[in-house]
């Protein structure tokens, strides 16, 4: 029985996985698209508040890892939301695919470190921060930030890093732990080993 | 007005003939080109040259695409403001406790404006002259991208109205049993909890059944397969690497003969 364990999981993502990655995302794209609407409904109440709701932008690598827990669904599922925008026809469209990659890679890599084994909030919330991170390399490139008065710069990530952590950590590792009691999580994590040896005995 | 009509091109220009995948791959390469422009006169020209092939190549009449690119001023206001208003500069111009406007934040600022500008027409003219199911069978075809990844996309948006009509039903099935979620702060919580865990674990349950149903017909493609869409290259793939260098040669030598700005590199130095 391990044997077959093993073969399944050289196999990579099944269609299943990636479907229901895609239709996850694609949901939180239609989100992400509305999202905006949001954000610049705080930004009249402080300077830079909209940042304190950047980090729903990243939700998708987070919420979609935690409930599917397989190596490279995060990075596919912030494209996959982010490609939404662009069959939207929205004025971000193009800048996205460079975001969405970026943003994915970084929430896949902190996932990675922890060997794809660590599935708690605070790892979730690392992996926002990872999204974050990536966020802020286009954001060179093309908002020219560097050139903000340092204050503002230093505010600026400051507020996208609590986000990612409240909106992409806790708040998704709060709605998994709901989607888990109903019980179709059990439809897509990968078989334990020690489920087939119990079929053994 | 019905969206679906509104949205079909009058006429198919050669742009809607070329292969989606290779048009993609250009367009990625004239991203990145464009990303790494700071000569705020060479951007200027990129803006409204592609603003110019929007309406000459997209296929739609001039009052869609004038409609369509109305909310481009929004997008220049927003990309432009904070910079303007606290980018780093030497010459002041304007300056009230926090806030510094100087010569050359609001250069910069409007530069930034102008390239999310110059974006969003290039993504336009993008998603205007292909269509989505297009892109994915020549990305199968032609850029050997597995079936799984492109099947998996094109039927999820074809049941996100699914989870449309879900929401829905949720919605009315709440609103007869009369639960209401409070107000502020709690209510964003319960209404996350009321909607978001049922929507979520139906939509996984769905595409769950859907996916099995799709690896029982060979949709994963671990055999050779046939497409029902077949796409190839055609001389219409290589019009647009040309098109995109001289728009993007004329654009830099507009900017070189006629600078509005006269500013070479915005970034502060």
């Amino acid at each position: 029985m391990s044997e077959m364990a093993k073969r399944q999981a050289a196999r990579g993502l099944k269609l299943s996985d990636l479907l229901v990655t895609v239709l996850i995302s694609v949901v939180l794209g239609v989100v992400y698209h509305f999202w905006s609407s949001v954000y610049s409904l705080l930004s009249p109440l402080f300077f830079q508040a909209d940042e304190l709701v950047y980090g729903m932008w990243f939700l998708a690598s987070t919420l979609v890892f935690l409930l599917i827990r397989k190596p490279g669904v995060a990075l596919i599922a912030e494209v996959a939301a982010a490609h939404v925008e662009i069959l939207f026809g929205s004025e971000w469209g193009i800048q996205l695919v460079l975001y969405s990659v970026l943003q994915g890679l970084g929430a896949e890599l902190v996932f990675a470190a922890f060997r794809y084994r660590k599935f708690s909030a605070s790892v979730a919330a690392l992996a926002g921060i990872g999204a974050a991170i990536g966020s802020i390399i286009p954001d060179f490139f093309y908002g020219y930030v560097q050139d903000y008065a340092p204050w503002l710069l230093t505010a600026k990530y400051i507020m996208r890093a609590i986000s990612s952590v409240v909106i992409c950590g806790y708040f998704a590792y709060g709605l998994v732990k709901a989607v888990e009691a109903t019980g179709v999580t059990a439809l897509l994590r990968p078989v334990d080993p020690k489920d087939y040896a119990a079929l053994d005995k | 007005m019905n969206m679906r009509r509104f949205l079909t091109p009058k006429v198919q220009t050669w742009m809607h003939r070329a292969n989606p995948a290779s048009k993609l791959v250009m367009m990625l390469l004239l991203f990145v080109m464009t990303l790494l422009t700071h000569r705020l006169d060479f951007i200027f020209y990129q803006a409204v040259l592609f603003i110019v092939l929007l309406f000459a190549l997209s296929g739609y009449q001039p009052w869609k695409v004038a409609l369509i690119i109305l909310p481009f001023v929004l997008v220049f206001v927003s990309s432009a403001t904070t910079m303007i208003l606290f980018g780093k500069g030497d010459t002041l111009w304007w300056a009230w406790g926090l806030l510094h406007i100087s010569e050359e934040s609001f250069y910069r600022g409007i530069h930034i404006g102008l390239k999310a500008v110059t974006f969003a027409s290039q993504g336009l003219l993008f998603v205007l002259t292909t269509s989505s199911v297009a892109l994915f069978y020549a990305l199968m075809q032609q850029m050997k991208l597995p079936p799984k990844y492109a099947y998996s996309f094109m039927a999820s948006v074809r049941l996100l109205p699914m989870v449309w009509e879900e929401l829905l039903v949720r919605r009315n099935a709440l609103l007869i049993r009369g639960l209401r979620p409070p107000r502020g702060l709690a209510g964003l919580a319960t209404g996350a909890k009321l909607y978001a865990v049922p929507l979520l674990s139906q939509s996984i349950r769905r595409a769950h059944r859907v996916a099995v149903a799709m690896e029982a017909k060979a949709f994963d493609g671990s055999r050779p397969r046939t497409y029902f869409y077949p796409t190839a290259y055609s001389r219409y793939d290589l019009w647009i690497p040309v098109l995109l260098i001289i728009v993007q040669a004329l654009a830099y030598t507009l900017a070189m003969l006629y600078p509005p700005f006269g500013i070479a590199d915005v970034r502060y130095h």
